[in-house]
């Protein structure tokens, strides 16, 4: 399976531009030895890992959301009460039957989702649609085995839940309402009986002991926020992504857009243990983004986006100018920038590519059903308590954080969508693993969620990353750090090192099937040679494996940054953050991009002016 | 590679002014006002896009490659409004606007041109492109899409003629001959705006659905109800280096109800009434869509009592829908004229039919049926037909052709891929192929009888036939599947799969209204009537037709039935895709064909009933 992030809204209309950054060290002929740890890490070099670095922690101040925060019962929906009666009703007339429902869960997201795109100057896109989705969550045979349970042999994954995005009438009609959960409770509570089935008959033929449960309690959770309107000048943010996109139509770009997505939702949750929740938000989004063919026919693009609670949150035209500057600057200096050659040597993650970092190679890896699944890699199953990273380096996901260091982060939630409260998961602390990001499906080491069970309307939870934050103890300026690069390349007799300000896409592949492995392709990387002199290079990516490329980690930065965007994997599309000082790596692999055999168009942009309208 | 799909409810093109001309039962109602022309797509636009086209075709060239010898352009501005709703209330509703622009770039070597070939392991390679257009009219982003489109289709088109070149000699690609190449056709001009009636607005539409859909409150017998209103508007501009430049408009409004239920043995039954014209205007008033919605309810209750079909084989009537449907389902595919493409797959190749290819001259039907399709009508016997346009997707004026006179064939369906050299298209250009060609595909497709007989004494034949044939009973079918329509999104995946593993793609649709019919004439209503093949020979043996006819209008899909079954209906909504198309055909006797019962469908029956407001 591979997951990627990526900071285009995945509703809307625009490009499902992929983002995501990792590294990786020790490639051929790395040191030996093992330096400043108590835990021998696998394959590390005798090296210093930063502990001599200033005991100065790099700076995050937060701001937080308790989930309860504006519980407010008198906003309660009917729907709730819709939804608990009915599945009351299956959950009480299964009871006595052959294969009783023992969980069961209704959740109705309704969702508005606003966009607008402009493109040279003209509007291309102008949507307004809501939906209203409906999905379930059943659950059959016992805690301790049911039928999600995996089958040994099942490939094709016929033994799934075959998710939908189940349709609701609008309103809060009971009987039209309460129809369609029977409905798809009727499918959903047949697919489990024949899933179940094929597990025992797994378990029976193969001796299997019932082992890890598959569902772990929670605790029963009522929380009624206030529905929020979306409110927006449409007129305005035409006009605005209009003159934004004529302004990024220029230097070598083919290609200027501007676009904003704008959205309301409400979620309404029951389940059978007695959770009723319905939570409100609105989210707004703001993207630049302009592309070229350069002459070997790679495609250059470069994307700016900016995120927020809502439209109010979102950048005003003097910050818009600087999005549009800084993306047509760097697409004019890739086109004209020449192609990197394969590498290994010391680089600079700068802030948000480090955060990405974090997030592919070891913020995936850390979701807690990849240790339990048969077919995964389970890199981190037998680390837990044991040393991964340099002893300096923390790492937690709390969704529960609105702000760092004054940004708004995009992975804030109140409740997952199991219905369980968001909490701060501790991942590592010290260097040393101690946690995983739990939904209800538990692991042999740990069993209890801690509210990290997501989805994306229409598909089943698992647990995935909100807010992660990479906190470092130690830290240098970030000039400091480009010193520490320096001394590092003359230290591997290195040309030059490399800086990654910015990426584009990426994957973490984390099937046992191949190999541990993460790729990710930098936007924008730099030769930072000893003289000084910067060099912007193209059509490369970054590979590695991530238990060596966490312990490569030498030093990092005073300064944090945060990179919001939209995360993919098999639960879909969901909101987060990924915030990390900039950082020092001792070594890092690059190779050679794919770059499909194309060019730019045979003959030049037509011009107006000179051929002009008939 | 380039589509434009619109995700919803696929309303029916027509072209609406032409259609409210002729058609007599619209005649009697005051026309509806007409809308505004488009802001999107002007005649600046247009002429953007010329200068692009007449630019490339001088100057767009790769060394050593062949320079493109024809470029075409279509741009299509969509604007639909649509709703669903179910037991009285909304399910989904939306606006939808958007414009797009798509080139096809035809280049040519050594006699080869790089049209109808289906590049192994590239089917997308087609030398089409497309790129969205502003929704407001912009000449400079205009004409730079243009720019960008066109070379990408060159490039593609280049790939694609590389591989077909190669496939003579290099062999193991299967599918038809190398053929003809590309017609010439003379060039058409007509840049007058062509305007219709603008859309019935959303408020509207929604309450429609809203009322209608609430028949079905109350009735416990079925499970699944929906009802899907659209209005639709698409306005076509076509361009070409030949110097075509003409333009198009097509408007339609629809109704869709749809009900399931579920026998006592668990088998999913379904029903469904749809009803399309060019304004809503046309559509039957509310007390006559809601009594129809009340028989599809009827009608699953009375399925829930029936039994399964028998095992027959002998004389069937096809009767109203049922005959729409044999024509529909077994002989319209056949009369595509348009060589099937190199490497395309056997599978894929038979929904394209070609069981008449090289049979013009012949004898293949009974000899006092004949047909016409006629893309140039607006009605059938006084019914709005669908079916029509101006102008085909390949920019050639459509015209009406005599397919079968006195049973035999005649000419089939073109397109500008001839089947021989000198051949023409006949403005049938439709449906595509992988590859990227158009096919040959029918219209308005109108079936007569000479000497056509009474329902009744039809029926009195159809026993006579039985008897003769010393059986006891014989089999009326009145309705098949359309599961473009009816596809529910209630299977499980391992239901899915038990589906598809034991999924016969050749057979017709199942029956959704079919009699037993004892010798004595009494009717009893059976589920489950699965047609056996039709070979197209059979259609020879046809022994007596009825008088007056039945009028279909339909989206001829391009996926197969359990391509639809497999994907149940996007947000309860009726799929986008399909071609609009009419039918128009008496009631008609076939001599011997086989039923077979089939419990299709079938699954466990609920665990626990559905909710008590709704029973």
């Amino acid at each position: 399976m591979q997951r990627s992030i990526s900071r285009a809204w995945p509703a809307g209309a625009w490009p499902r531009v992929l983002a995501a950054l990792a590294i990786s060290a020790c490639g051929p002929g790395g040191t030996g030895g093992q330096g400043g740890s108590n835990v021998k890490g696998p394959g590390l070099g005798q090296v210093d890992r930063g502990e001599n670095l200033p005991d100065v922690p790099a700076k995050i101040e937060t701001t937080a959301v308790a989930p309860m925060t504006d519980h407010t019962p008198a906003a309660r929906s009917p729907i709730l009460d819709i939804m608990a009666a009915e599945n009351q009703r299956w959950t009480k007339s299964l009871a006595g039957g052959a294969d009783p429902a023992y969980y069961l869960a209704y959740q109705i997201v309704e969702q508005r989702v606003v966009s607008f795109d402009a493109e040279g100057g003209a509007l291309v896109n102008d949507s307004d649609e809501t939906d209203r989705i409906l999905d379930i969550e059943i659950r059959v045979g016992s805690p301790g085995l049911d039928n999600t349970r995996a089958l040994s042999d099942d490939p094709n994954g016929f033994n799934e839940p075959l998710p939908r995005r189940g349709v609701v009438p609008f309103e809060s009609d009971g009987p039209a309402i309460a129809n369609h959960l029977w409905l798809e409770t009727d499918r959903r509570y047949r697919e489990a009986v024949q899933a179940l089935t094929y597990v025992r008959q797994d378990q029976r033929t193969l001796g299997k002991k019932k082992g890890v449960p598959d569902f772990s309690n929670a605790p029963a959770e009522v929380y009624i926020g206030t529905p929020v309107k979306l409110a927006y000048d449409k007129a305005a943010w035409v006009a605005r992504l209009k003159r934004c996109s004529e302004r990024a139509f220029r230097g070598v770009a083919t290609r200027g857009s501007c676009g904003v997505v704008l959205t309301e939702n409400t979620a309404w949750f029951v389940n059978s243990d007695g959770s009723q929740l319905q939570t409100s938000w609105t989210t707004a989004q703001l993207a630049v983004s302009v592309g070229v063919k350069a002459d070997d026919g790679e495609g250059l693009s470069r994307l700016e986006q900016a995120f927020g609670r809502g439209p109010a949150d979102l950048p005003d035209d003097a910050a818009v100018d600087k999005m549009i500057d800084t993306v047509t600057r760097d697409l004019d200096a890739l086109h004209k920038a020449p192609l990197a050659e394969p590498y290994v040597g010391p680089a600079i993650l700068e802030g948000r590519a480090a955060g990405v970092f974090f997030h592919e190679v070891f913020g995936h890896r850390i979701e807690g059903h990849r240790q339990k699944d048969e077919t995964s890699g389970k890199t981190f199953s037998s680390y837990v308590g044991r040393e991964i990273m340099p002893t300096w380096l923390s790492v937690y996901d709390d969704p529960t954080l609105t702000t760092l260091n004054g940004k708004l982060l995009n992975g804030f939630f109140r409740f997952d969508d199991e219905g369980v409260r968001a909490r701060r998961a501790s991942l590592v602390e010290h260097g040393k693993l101690v946690g995983f990001l739990m939904g209800r499906n538990p692991i042999g080491v740990e069993s209890a969620s801690n509210g990290h069970g997501r989805k994306q309307p229409g598909l089943d939870p698992v647990a995935r990353q909100g807010n992660l934050v990479v906190h470092a103890e130690k830290s240098v300026e970030y000039a400091e750090l480009e010193k520490m690069l320096m001394e590092e390349v003359k230290r591997q007799n290195r040309p030059y090192g490399m800086v990654f300000t910015d990426i584009s896409g990426g994957f973490t592949n984390t099937s046992a099937f191949a190999p541990q492995a993460f790729k990710v392709n930098p936007v924008m990387a730099y030769r930072l040679y000893p003289d000084g002199k910067r060099e912007l290079v193209r059509g490369i990516d970054i590979s590695g494996t991530p238990l060596v490329a966490l312990q490569s980690i030498r030093a990092a930065s005073r300064n944090v940054e945060t990179f919001n965007g939209v995360c993919g994997a098999e639960s879909g599309w969901v909101p987060v953050s990924a915030s990390a000082p900039s950082l020092l790596v001792e070594r890092l692999e690059i190779e050679k991009a794919f770059i499909p055999a194309d060019r730019p168009p045979v003959l030049g942009a037509p011009s107006v002016r000179a051929g002009g309208v008939r | 590679m380039s589509a434009i799909t619109r995700p919803t409810v696929r309303p029916i093109a027509v072209v609406a002014a032409l259609a409210l001309a002729w058609s007599p039962a619209l005649a009697k109602k005051p026309p509806p006002a007409l809308g505004k022309q488009s802001t999107a797509v002007t005649n600046q636009i247009v002429d953007a896009i010329a200068e692009e086209m007449d630019r490339a075709l001088k100057a767009l060239e790769l060394p050593d490659a062949p320079k493109p010898y024809h470029i075409s352009y279509k741009i299509t501005e969509v604007e639909v409004n649509d709703a669903v709703a179910s037991l009285g209330f909304i399910t989904n509703a939306k606006e939808r606007h958007f414009v797009n622009l798509e080139c096809r770039v035809r280049v040519q070597y050594d006699g080869v041109d790089n049209g109808n070939f289906v590049v192994p392991g590239g089917d997308g390679i087609d030398g089409v492109a497309g790129i969205t257009l502003p929704l407001e009219a912009t000449p400079r982003i205009a004409r730079r899409a243009a720019w960008l489109v066109t070379d990408t289709a060159y490039k593609e088109a280049l790939v694609q003629l590389r591989a077909k070149l190669d496939a003579r000699t290099a062999g193991g690609v299967g599918g038809a001959a190398a053929n003809a190449p590309w017609t010439e056709e003379k060039p058409i001009v007509g840049e007058d705006p062509v305007l219709v009636p603008a859309l019935e607005d959303l408020d509207t539409i929604k309450a429609r659905a809203t009322k209608l859909s609430a028949v079905f409150r109350g009735d416990g017998h079925v499970r699944a109800s929906r009802v899907a209103v659209t209005s639709f508007l698409e306005r076509r501009w076509y361009l070409t280096t030949e110097g075509t430049s003409v333009h198009d408009t097509r408007r339609v409004s629809g109704v869709a109800i749809v009900a399931h239920g579920q026998a006592p043995d668990g088998q999913e039954l379904a029903q469904y009434y749809v009803k399309y014209g060019q304004t809503g205007a046309d559509l039957p008033p509310a007390d006559e869509l809601e009594a129809q919605a009340k028989k599809l309810s009827a009608n699953l209750l009375a399925l829930n009592k029936a039994p399964l079909a028998p095992r027959y084989s002998g004389p069937v009537l096809f009767e109203n829908e049922g005959a729409a449907g044999i024509v529909r389902y077994t002989l319209a595919p056949n009369l595509g004229g348009t060589p099937l493409p190199q490497g395309l797959r056997p599978q894929e190749a038979k929904l394209f039919g070609g069981a008449l290819a090289g049979k013009v001259g012949l004898k293949v039907l009974a000899p006092f049926l004949s047909i016409v399709d006629d893309p140039t009508t607006g009605n059938a016997g006084g019914t709005a037909v669908i079916g029509g346009y101006k102008i085909d997707d390949e920019g050639v004026p459509s015209q009406k052709v005599e397919v079968v006179k006195n049973g035999f064939l005649k000419s089939l369906l073109t397109a500008r891929t001839p089947s021989v050299a000198g051949e023409r298209s006949n403005g049938h250009a439709r449906r595509t192929t992988k590859g990227g060609s158009f096919h040959g595909s029918a219209t308005n497709l109108i079936v007569t009888a000479r000497g056509g007989v009474p329902a009744a004494a039809l029926k009195k034949r159809l026993l006579a036939e039985a008897r003769g044939q010393g059986l006891e009973h014989a089999i009326i079918i009145r309705g098949f599947d359309d599961a473009a329509v009816t596809a529910s999104s209630e299977m499980s995946r391992r239901e899915l799969l038990q589906m598809l593993s034991n999924a016969d793609v050749e057979l017709p649709p199942p029956s959704l209204l079919a009699y037993k019919v004892g010798l004595d004439g009494k009717e009893t209503l059976v589920r489950g009537a699965q047609l056996g093949a039709v070979p197209i020979k059979a259609w020879k043996d046809i022994v007596a037709a009825g008088k007056g006819a039945t009028v279909s209008n339909f989206l001829a899909s391009a996926e197969g039935f359990f391509d639809h079954k497999l994907g149940g209906v996007d947000e309860g909504f009726v799929p986008s895709s399909g071609i609009e198309s009419s039918v128009a055909t008496p009631d008609l006797l076939f001599k011997e064909l086989d039923v077979v019962p089939s419990t299709a469908g079938q699954r466990a029956l609920p665990a626990v009933p559905p909710p008590p407001a709704t029973r």
